[in-house]
């Protein structure tokens, strides 16, 4: 196996403790930052499909994203500058009047895996808050906007109509347990991810 | 007619209930025996701590309360230490504290309804309220050791609390909540979740059925249905809380018999502001038709007899009885 692929498998694995090690071994051996950097990504995006089919579950893919998250701190002083694998950024935060965090966090997640620099507004978030952070900002493509609760899918619609109100190129992608393809529609949203492995692969499809 | 106790036993049994059961009504639940809550809020606007030493925040306009992971509340922030930060709590046995427990038990009788008694949060739940939902799940793959020893030790305190609890009001039932999923997933992959939780369940379970618990019912509003394997295994009657994304009838089918299911009436569709009488009867008529007589109770997905908007939790019960009456 070689040093890049080995890479790639331990990320898939999410051995986190082993991966600092072995992205190091991979540029000592001469293999290029972005090369590796792009194994890593790949290995996200299977980890993502195979959560989306249920294959795996939060736990195995924390301890993925976990694993890419400490392969690229070891990257990080060669690729230095160098934003030309970045996607752009995106703002992501539960919407106002709700206050779960563990399925948006999972998305920061994915996103930040799939090359997204990532800007987390947490929780309980106002519908300007989204607005303002475009504003001071750089780069942004994408607001992704995350709710749980059936009580708090009209804060959803005023995140979402508030960003395209100010901004209305913005792409927005919706989720949550009570949202739905059609909700998002009708909402205005660009994008309607049901799970954290479907949301990098939309994403991504938004931005291309 | 069937009292709601003998009528519950005769859907779970496949036998010739005459009526559905409808929602809590088989239980009476004694929350007076629920005496380790701490200064957990149970109102809307309020913080405090539980038994355990995790901080819960209940802010205005929430439908429930949230145990805080801050750096400030955290109670585990490294799992290979908690022998060093975790102490489980006392819990008291004197006769005062258990009064009120007591009286009410006595004041049930026990041919009408299952005297219950209430245990929550159980070993799941447990672990992300101590150190917060990211870090659990991955401790499980990176301190499996740690977080088998935790587990264990919880256990110990909760059989503490079921030997107190049953020398005290002798409960006929155990109603014990553990969310064990999200509305289309389970948190863990099954085998993970044979591997860190059957085991205490079986030694839990198993203790209160041997100890003149008849009936096993457990809480967890959400998909699981890979999962009623363990159920059955673990000695647990009726899960509460089924979600339609189980597939009920399908489960039903499967495994009637063994273990029932208690829910299919989801809180979020039904219990929100806007509700109707007419969104209530819409999905109790589907329930009931759908899920049938045997096996299944009715019930809202919610983990007590109660909604989170006034009024709802009744009409949802008068629709039941109406239904009742269609088809039985």
């Amino acid at each position: 196996m070689s040093k890049i692929e080995e890479v790639k498998a331990l990320v898939e694995a999410g051995k986190s403790k082993k991966i600092a090690a072995a992205v190091q071994e991979a540029l000592d051996a001469g293999d290029k930052a972005q090369d590796i950097l792009d194994a890593m990504v790949a290995s996200m995006s299977v980890v993502g499909d195979k959560f989306s089919a249920g294959e795996i579950f939060v736990p195995e893919m924390l301890i993925a994203a976990k694993s890419m998250s400490k392969g690229v701190e070891v990257l990080k002083p060669v690729m230095a500058g160098d934003t030309s694998n970045s996607l752009g950024t995106c703002i992501m935060g539960t919407v106002a009047g709700d206050l779960h965090d563990i399925g948006k966090n999972l998305v920061v997640m994915m996103l930040e895996s799939a090359g997204f620099d990532m800007i987390d507004l947490g929780v309980d978030v106002p519908a300007e808050k989204f607005v303002e952070a475009i504003k001071e900002n750089k780069n942004v493509v994408l607001v992704a906007c995350s709710g749980l609760l059936t009580t708090t899918m009209p804060a959803l619609k005023e995140a979402v109509q508030t960003v395209k109100a100010a901004f209305p190129d913005m792409k927005v992608i919706v989720g949550g347990a009570p949202v739905t393809p059609e909700y998002a529609a009708e909402i205005g949203a660009d994008g309607y991810a049901p799970d954290a492995g479907s949301a990098a692969v939309k994403a991504k499809e938004l931005v291309a | 007619m069937l009292t709601p106790r003998q009528n519950l036993m005769e859907t779970i049994k496949g036998g010739n209930p005459d009526r559905f059961v409808n929602q809590y009504e088989y239980l009476d639940i004694i929350m007076e025996a629920s005496i380790m809550i701490g200064d957990m809020p149970m109102f809307p606007g309020n913080m405090g701590k539980d038994a355990w030493g995790v901080t819960w925040n209940w802010p205005e306009g929430q439908l429930g309360g949230f145990p805080m992971h801050d750096d400030e509340h955290k109670v585990l922030k490294d799992i290979t230490e908690w022998k060093k930060y975790l102490k489980k709590p006392i819990i008291p046995t004197a006769d005062e504290v258990w009064a009120p427990a007591i009286a009410h038990a006595k004041a049930v009788d026990r041919n009408e309804k299952f005297v219950t008694t209430f245990f929550a949060p159980g070993l799941f739940e447990m672990m992300h309220h101590l150190m917060g939902m990211e870090d659990a799940l991955m401790n499980f793959y990176e301190e499996p050791e740690a977080m088998h020893e935790l587990i264990d030790y919880i256990v110990d305190y909760e059989l503490e609390f079921a030997k107190i609890v049953i020398d005290k009001i002798h409960p006929d039932a155990l109603f014990h909540h553990d969310d064990w999923g999200s509305q289309i997933s389970t948190f863990l992959a099954p085998k993970m979740f044979e591997e860190f939780f059957l085991p205490g369940y079986k030694k839990l379970y198993g203790f209160y059925k041997a100890n003149g618990v008849e009936l096993i019912v457990h809480h967890s509003d959400s998909f699981a249905a890979t999962l009623v394997p363990y159920m059955i295994e673990m000695d647990m009657d009726i899960w509460q809380g089924v979600m339609n994304t189980n597939n009920i009838p399908e489960l039903i089918a499967e495994y009637g018999g063994k273990i029932s299911f208690m829910g299919g009436l989801h809180s979020g569709e039904i219990d929100f502001p806007e509700w109707t009488p007419e969104i209530c009867a819409e999905y109790v008529e589907k329930a009931c038709k759908t899920n049938g007589k045997k096996y299944y109770i009715p019930c809202l997905t919610s983990g007590l007899p109660m909604s989170s908007f006034p009024g709802v939790y009744e009409e949802v019960t008068r629709q039941i009885d109406k239904m009742s009456k269609e088809l039985f």
